[in-house]
């Protein structure tokens, strides 16, 4: 298997760990990643701007890689979805296509729509399988209760076609229960981590953020897993702050699914980027509590 | 070419915000003929109990034409982009997309832009990305950059002055 890495924004710039974790398992499932120069941000996060950016912005994107005859992987849900829905508009509208691509011709670029997209939870779910994943565990981990995050854009909406049920999603748990771990249902699940306010309202945003992760805490979860940068800026890097917005002391070990996944596999943890996870993760470790 | 020209630039604006008008009936027309008012994408609605944002009645407004009023409310910027209201409406009626039509239209209007907007469109146009790399802090209180973790060079466009050549006519360009 074989894809372009399109990293998008927010991990290329911050979330190190992401793009770390991702970058030191997916050789190891036999996923082979190429680096492309000359991408730019999706579009998604300026939508309210302007949707035609979006749109022109994806589109780029997505022709970038369709000259080197490659699929993409877009490890963001922002970006995942962002890419398919302009595929899904563009694809099914010629009119539009010729618009987007006379501007895509000033770099030399037309989309065509001859590449795929797939997101973290198809390449690991639907590409590489639990089962092949089982295969490469050597440390796994005991007993520790598992919330998930799936992050709202990986999700829905389902009409364009996203990577697991929108209402009860279940992937990330059966992958944590290959690993070792005890994924729990918590009435909170699809609740939104709030990221997107950060732009013109951060203070709800962490408050969204802050909510969460205390009905989490309270439930009893050990450890608490997402697989969207935004979603982890918000949970792991800013949860002090968010722990303030709701008055409420946050301890709560957040990982990336992917950095889970390589300490499993035997990976060190600096390889992992897991000196970059802001949260209380010391107490989680392979083998148990 | 700066933000300013991007969301004001006199004479082509009016073309943006001819199109954006356009879309905006187009989906007048639809949640007038679709949306029967039972609330459910407000059940469900993130920006609900916090922001007091209520689908249901952006929709209702949008039915009875108040556009004007819509663009001007602040209201419109508490959406969190969820997508719950679509996935859920029984009706398939998108209020997460009036909404992204009715902000799109604020900024076209030339009102300002909330927040850190500006600041994103500026760096996307000047460099490709969001933001520029950072450098961040690890458990023990260093500061590391992409290099110190051995990340390879960020992807963004080889050529800035043919990217945002590309961008400035968007701006003008039909949405
Ligand atoms: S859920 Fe759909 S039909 Fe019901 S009020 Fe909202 S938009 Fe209208
Ligand atoms: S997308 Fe916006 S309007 Fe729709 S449910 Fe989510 S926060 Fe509410």
């Amino acid at each position: 298997m074989k894809y372009a890495l399109y990293p998008g924004c927010v991990m290329p710039t911050e979330q190190y760990a992401y793009e770390m974790s991702i970058r030191e398992i997916m050789p190891k499932l036999d996923v082979d990643l190429v680096d492309l120069k000359g991408f730019s941000c999706c579009g998604e996060p300026i939508k309210s701007v302007n949707q035609m950016l979006t749109l022109s912005l994806s589109a780029r994107n997505i022709a970038l890689a369709e000259k080197e005859g490659l699929d993409i992987f877009a490890p963001c849900p922002i970006c995942h979805l962002a890419l398919c829905e302009t595929k899904r508009v563009l694809d099914s509208d010629s009119s539009m296509k010729e618009r987007v691509n006379k501007h895509l011709s000033d770099e030399g670029l037309t989309y065509t729509g001859s590449s795929d997209i797939v997101s973290i939870l198809d390449i690991l779910y639907d590409k590489v399988g639990v089962e092949k994943i089982k295969q490469m565990v050597k440390k796994p981990f005991k007993d520790l209760k598992a919330a998930t995050h799936y992050g709202c854009h990986l999700i829905r909406p389902s009409e364009i076609g996203r990577s697991d049920d929108s209402e009860n999603p279940q992937k990330i748990e059966e992958i944590l229960k290959t690993l070792g771990f005890k994924p729990d249902y918590y009435p909170e699940k699809l609740d939104c981590c709030g990221g997107l306010l950060t732009a013109n309202l951060p203070e709800s945003a962490l408050t969204k953020t802050g909510q969460k992760l205390q009905s989490v805490q309270d439930q009893g979860f050990d450890l608490f897993v997402d697989t969207c940068p935004w979603c982890h800026r918000q949970y792991d890097s800013k949860q002090i702050k968010a722990g303030e917005t709701v008055a409420a002391k946050l301890e709560m070990p957040v990982f990336y699914l992917t950095q889970l996944i390589g300490l499993s596999m035997g990976i060190s943890s600096d390889k992992l980027g897991l000196n970059l996870n802001l949260s209380p993760i010391d107490k989680i470790k392979t083998g148990g509590k | 070419m700066s933000i300013v020209d991007l969301t004001s630039m006199g004479e082509s604006q009016v073309e943006v915000r001819k199109e954006i008008n356009e879309r905006l009936s187009r989906l007048q027309d639809e949640v007038s003929d679709y949306c029967y008012q039972c609330a459910k994408c407000t059940s469900g609605c993130e920006a609900h109990k916090l922001l007091e944002l209520e689908p249901h009645k952006i929709i209702a407004l949008l039915k009875r034409g108040l556009i004007d009023e819509l663009v001007n409310s602040d209201l419109i910027w508490t959406c969190m982009s969820c997508f719950k209201c679509r996935e859920r409406c029984p009706q398939k009626v998108a209020p997460i997309d009036v909404l992204f039509a009715l902000k799109n239209m604020a900024v076209a209007a030339g009102k300002q832009i909330p927040g850190n907007y500006t600041a994103m469109l500026q760096s996307v146009l000047s460099i490709g990305l969001l933001q520029d790399v950072k450098s961040v802090a690890t458990r023990d209180n260093k500061t590391v950059s992409r290099s110190d973790l051995g990340l390879p060079d960020v992807s963004k466009p080889a050529d800035p002055t043919k990217f945002m050549g590309m961008l400035s006519k968007l701006a003008v360009e039909k949405v």
